[in-house]
């Protein structure tokens, strides 16, 4: 460092030369800053005290301007050197930003993301639907006996109905009606809902069934059915196509409409199959096999036995029951080409949201 | 089902209906026409028929109910009695019902000096349109009469049957002795019981009733003398019998299904004329016509307003009398609106009003329903169970896995580790499709190991999976369900590129049961050390909740882990049915705004020696400012002897009043160590 100036002008001279060639080395940081703070302006060495003290050297009639020149001088050092400072502090955090600077563009730290099963997504798709009709969900053993699936629903013993029915037998069960099965149907659900509670009655009850079939892309061993059932006064057959009429326009959207056709099931009578109109197409397609037409349950109006067999008065009251295969819903909402999908667990297929 | 178009036509006077409105229109009322083949009279229809219309499995019947479907005229085709010779029937053979119940009758003609042929072309074209190939003219001309009207017949070589005691070829309606034995026309030899109803002659069985002769009483090309059989047997002795011998044929189809008792004569009279153009012979004069329990006729009452009431839907008492008379009904308006309704004796299916109520608005068309809704309806009631289920599986997904669905049955080996999961034995099916479905589950953690190899063997190795489902038992023979939230991890956890993944292990699979509960609001269960045979000894526990076992959880054992080929698996299975779900809460008390302290105690103690110990010493006799204790450290190997641990405790002091003194938590840490220290075999930092 030279000696201390002898005048403020060489003193700001000498300001102007050191402030361009920091200027000219660029970036000054707070510690710089701070270093050219305690030269100019330091208590006891800085050039601005060196300076002052000359004031006694000074001719008595220029010590009034010298001392104002030394002053306006200090004045200005302090206000270049607080921009520069500004100027350091702000360059040393960006500085220090910079270098916490992440690529956004990694891929990031997902959280695990859960999944629900498709069937279940969709039942709870189909639940929720009647539950607006004022449905409530029932639930009940697979471990069944023989009257809870066959019997008390008029499949006679020996009735050649129960051909349709292949089922699977529980060891060390009784015999007859006694006997120890896996339910067909989630029938039993219903004829126990019956039982157990007087009319009205409004249920849905899914579920996991059984039959015997060997697995391939269309049959499963294992499935799972929503049932419902409306046992009222005054219950009629228009309310049962209404009501799947809701059903379906809720489900599948306002323009599908529902067709009945007649068929057979021990337990209703008349039996119905219901088909819906097909909202994958307007002029056929493979879903619906050309026809525009997808069956997606069977219905009836519960047969006066089964109300009989439940000890309620079927002069009295009348009912409705229907029954889907929720897997069978499932595939064709989603397109799941193959039944087996829903049973293997394979994750690649159980990580989507299903609705 | 097949039919031909000109035979149902035989039954529709005027021209042959178009072949897809007769499609259709059949279809609408119940007999679902599923294709067709060819055209013009040759035309094939096959048709679906339900269990309960065996009326309609023959030509008669469903041109019934076409002409019903379609409007037009039904005509029957008369079958005249042929010309009988001088001998009497009754002097040639004689039949006897020993089992009345489950014949209700049994007519015979005989026919003599015929040589059996083959059967006209227009028998032989019609049976092949049905896709049947012709044998020999008496054996399709029985065929001819079951496809014609569905009355099953058989015939009998009158030569081949025992005569008794009175020199006459005897026919028994009786059920079988144990022990006699039967070869049927298919060549089986079959061993009866007394479940099987037969034919039998003076000495042995010749027929299983309904369902099939006796090859030993057949037709053969040298058949001079025939004795044709037209009976009704009781629907549920033809199909014990066909079930017990595993035999399903046409007429055991009609049988079991019910056939008409008022038609075997007529089939007796369609057959014989049959068999007298083809082959010729002599008819004996009369026919064997045994009786055993008669069919009681039945009339049902249909009361017009309550078809009005059941179906929500006017049809005219004019259309319903229209519709049920083009069925053949007897009807009779016994009352203002009430019709007294007699059921032809082919129609097993109509027992009661809702079954003419069917049969008019099946007629009438479903498409004419309105779409109406029942009255509103308020639900007042949820089945707890599911509600549990569903909360299961929506804290599980949240939780980050991902829920599968498995079968319920596994196999026998697989489930036999975990038989102690729950209490009794596993059901087993008695008709399995075989490994692995013999077995209901124990957990559906053996579903969860099933969809965990699947996906380890496709190189998908790390598993999040829960399932929502059921165990089963059987407790003194009576079926137990018991409702489980499964979990399986498996693999590393925690994948990313900025830090080192971990393998899932025991925590895990504790933190996610805990979780479960916390998610209930439940408190948290206690972990105790268990020793279960399907888990690694040291990282096994039981749930336990208020001192009862409530699940398990814990890392798979070695033995099954590589059984399995799975390498380290993390399981839990937690009975949802015990989770104690506190009700929500109804009064929330304010925060404290005062901040807590925290406080770090550091422990030397025998690796034996548990959190729970550690934790409850803290706990005991502490101020109610305690807020947690909880672990921050622990640490085994350098700087700690050998078969200990050195465990960092964070322990939280807070007062709803005030803010604490430095003080006061130093002496409260103090007391704390103190106790700690007071543990056998524990060193507390900074405390000697
Ligand atoms: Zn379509």
């Amino acid at each position: 460092m030279s000696s201390a100036p002898f005048s403020v002008e060489e003193a700001r001279g000498l300001l102007d030369a050191e402030l361009a060639d920091a200027a000219g080395r660029g970036g000054l940081l707070p510690a710089d800053v701070h270093e050219l703070k305690v030269r100019w302006l330091g208590k006891k060495q800085g050039v601005v005290t060196a300076l002052l003290a000359r004031l006694k050297e000074v001719p008595k009639e220029e010590k009034a301007a010298f001392g104002a020149g030394v002053n306006a001088l200090k004045q200005e050092v302090e206000a270049r050197l607080d921009a520069l400072e500004a100027e350091a502090t702000a360059r040393a955090a960006a500085r220090a930003e910079a270098a916490k600077a992440v690529d956004v563009t990694l891929p990031p730290r997902v959280p695990p993301v859960g999944r629900l099963h498709p069937l279940t997504v969709v039942r709870r798709r189909i639940e929720h639907v009647f539950h607006g009709l004022g449905y409530e969900v029932a639930d009940g053993p697979e471990i069944e006996t023989d009257w809870y699936n066959f019997e008390s629903l008029n499949f006679a013993p020996d009735h050649p109905a129960r051909d349709s029915v292949d089922t699977f037998f529980v060891e060390g069960g009784g015999t007859g009606r006694d006997a120890l099965l896996l339910r067909t149907h989630t029938s039993p659900v219903q004829m126990r809902t019956m039982e157990g509670r007087r009319p009205p009655i409004r249920v849905l009850c899914p579920g996991r069934v059984y039959r015997k079939d060997d697995i391939d892309p269309r049959h499963s061993p294992v499935f799972h059915q929503m049932e419902g059932l409306v046992v009222d006064e005054g219950i009629t057959f228009a309310h049962l196509r209404g009501t799947l009429s809701a059903f379906a326009k809720s489900f599948f959207g306002g323009r599908a409409e529902v067709r009945l056709a007649p068929t057979f099931f021990p337990f209703v009578e008349p039996g119905v199959d219901c088909a819906v109109s097909c909202v994958f197409c307007e002029t056929g397609c493979r879903i619906c096999s050309y026809s525009g037409w997808i069956e997606i349950m069977g219905a009836g109006m519960v047969h006066p036995n089964v109300l009989a067999n439940a000890g309620i008065d079927p002069e009295r009251f009348t009912g409705f029951a229907f029954g889907m295969g929720i897997d069978r819903i499932a595939m064709l909402l989603h397109g799941i080409p193959d039944l087996r999908l829903l049973f293997e667990n394979d994750v690649r297929f159980l990580d989507r949201t299903w609705g | 089902m097949k039919f031909r178009l000109e035979w149902l036509g035989q039954y529709l006077p005027g021209d042959l209906p178009d072949l897809a409105t007769l499609r259709r229109r059949l279809t609408d009322v119940g007999f679902i026409v599923e294709g067709t083949e060819g055209e013009g009279k040759d035309a094939v229809l096959e048709v679906e028929l339900t269990a309960n219309r065996p009326d309609g499995m023959n030509h008669r019947g469903l041109a019934r109910e076409a002409a019903c479907a379609l409007g037009r005229a039904f005509r029957d085709v008369p079958a005249p009695a042929p010309p009988e010779g001088p001998a009497a029937a009754s002097s040639l053979a004689a039949v006897t019902i020993e089992a009345p119940d489950l014949c209700s009758r049994y007519s015979a003609r005989v026919v003599e000096g015929l040589r059996v042929r083959e059967a006209s072309a227009a028998v032989q074209e019609r049976l092949r349109g049905l896709g049947m190939n012709p044998i020999l003219a008496p054996v399709d001309a029985t065929n001819h009469v079951l496809w014609d009207i569905g009355q099953p017949l058989h015939a009998f070589d009158l030569d081949t049957l025992a005569k008794k005691a009175d020199g006459l070829p005897a026919i028994v309606v009786r059920r079988a002795r144990s022990g006699e034995t039967l070869v049927t026309l298919d060549g089986v030899e079959r061993t009866l019981s007394p479940e099987d109803l037969v034919i039998a002659d003076a000495e042995k069985p010749v027929a299983l009733a309904g369902v099939m002769g006796g090859l030993a009483t057949a037709i053969t090309p040298s058949t001079t003398r025939v004795l044709l059989e037209s009976a009704h047997f009781t629907a549920t002795a033809v199909r014990k019998t066909a079930r017990r011998h595993g035999m399903h044929t046409d007429a055991s189809h009609r049988f079991e299904r019910g056939t008409d008792p008022e038609t075997t004569l007529e089939a007796l009279d369609r057959v014989t004329a049959l068999l007298l153009a083809d082959c010729g012979g002599t008819v004996a004069r009369g026919v064997i016509d045994a009786h055993g329990t008669p069919r009681p006729r039945k009339s049902v009452t249909l009361r017009h307003a309550r078809l009005v009431s059941f179906l929500g839907m006017e049809v005219p008492l004019e259309r319903c009398v229209e519709i049920l008379s083009s069925l053949a009904f007897g009807v009779r308006e016994a009352a203002p609106g009430v019709l007294e309704v007699s059921v032809p004796t082919w129609r097993v299916d109509v027992e009661q009003e809702c079954d003419l109520i069917e049969e008019v608005i099946r007629v009438v068309g479903y498409a004419a329903l309105p779409e109406t809704l029942p009255h509103p309806y308020n639900p007042t009631w949820s089945e707890p169970v599911l509600a549990r289920e569903e909360r299961a599986r929506d804290l599980l997904a949240a939780a980050g896995f991902a829920e599968a669905c498995t079968y319920s049955f596994v196999s026998a080996e697989e489930n036999s580790p975990f038989a102690s999961c729950v209490d009794g034995t596993p059901p087993v099916v008695s008709n399995a499709l075989g490994e692995p479905f013999t077995t209901m589950r124990s957990t559906p953690v053996v579903g969860l190991l099933r969809a965990a190899r699947h996906n380890v063997r496709r190189g998908l190795g790390d598993l999040a999976l829960f399932e929502v489902g059921r165990s089963y038992a059987l407790v003194e023979g009576r079926p137990v369900e018991s409702r489980r939230a499964a979990i399986l991890l498996r693999g590393r956890r925690g994948v990313h590129w900025a830090s080192e993944a971990r393998p899932a292990d025991f925590h895990d699979g504790s933190g996610v049961v805990a979780a479960l509960f916390a998610g209930f609001g439940a408190p948290a269960p206690a972990f105790r050390p268990a020793a279960l045979p399907f888990l690694a000894p040291g990282r096994s526990a039981e749930v336990v909740v208020d001192g009862k076992v409530v699940g398990w959880v814990g890392v798979l054992s070695g033995t099954l882990a590589a059984e399995w080929d799975l390498g380290e698996v993390v399981a839990a299975d937690v009975d949802l049915a015990a989770i104690p779900v506190p009700p929500p809460p109804s009064s929330v008390e304010m925060p404290s705004r005062f901040p807590g302290s925290e406080v770090d105690l550091t422990v030397t103690h025998p690796f034996s020696l548990s959190w729970d110990t550690l934790a409850a010493a803290v706990r005991a006799g502490a101020p109610s400012e305690l807020l947690s204790v909880d672990a921050k450290y622990l640490w085994r190997g350098a700087g700690v002897p050998e078969g200990h641990v050195k465990t960092t405790l964070t322990v939280a002091f807070g007062s709803a009043e005030r803010s604490l003194e430095r003080d006061e938590i130093n002496r409260w840490r103090d007391d704390a160590a103190r106790r700690l220290l007071a543990v056998p075999g524990t060193a507390v930092d900074g405390i000697a």
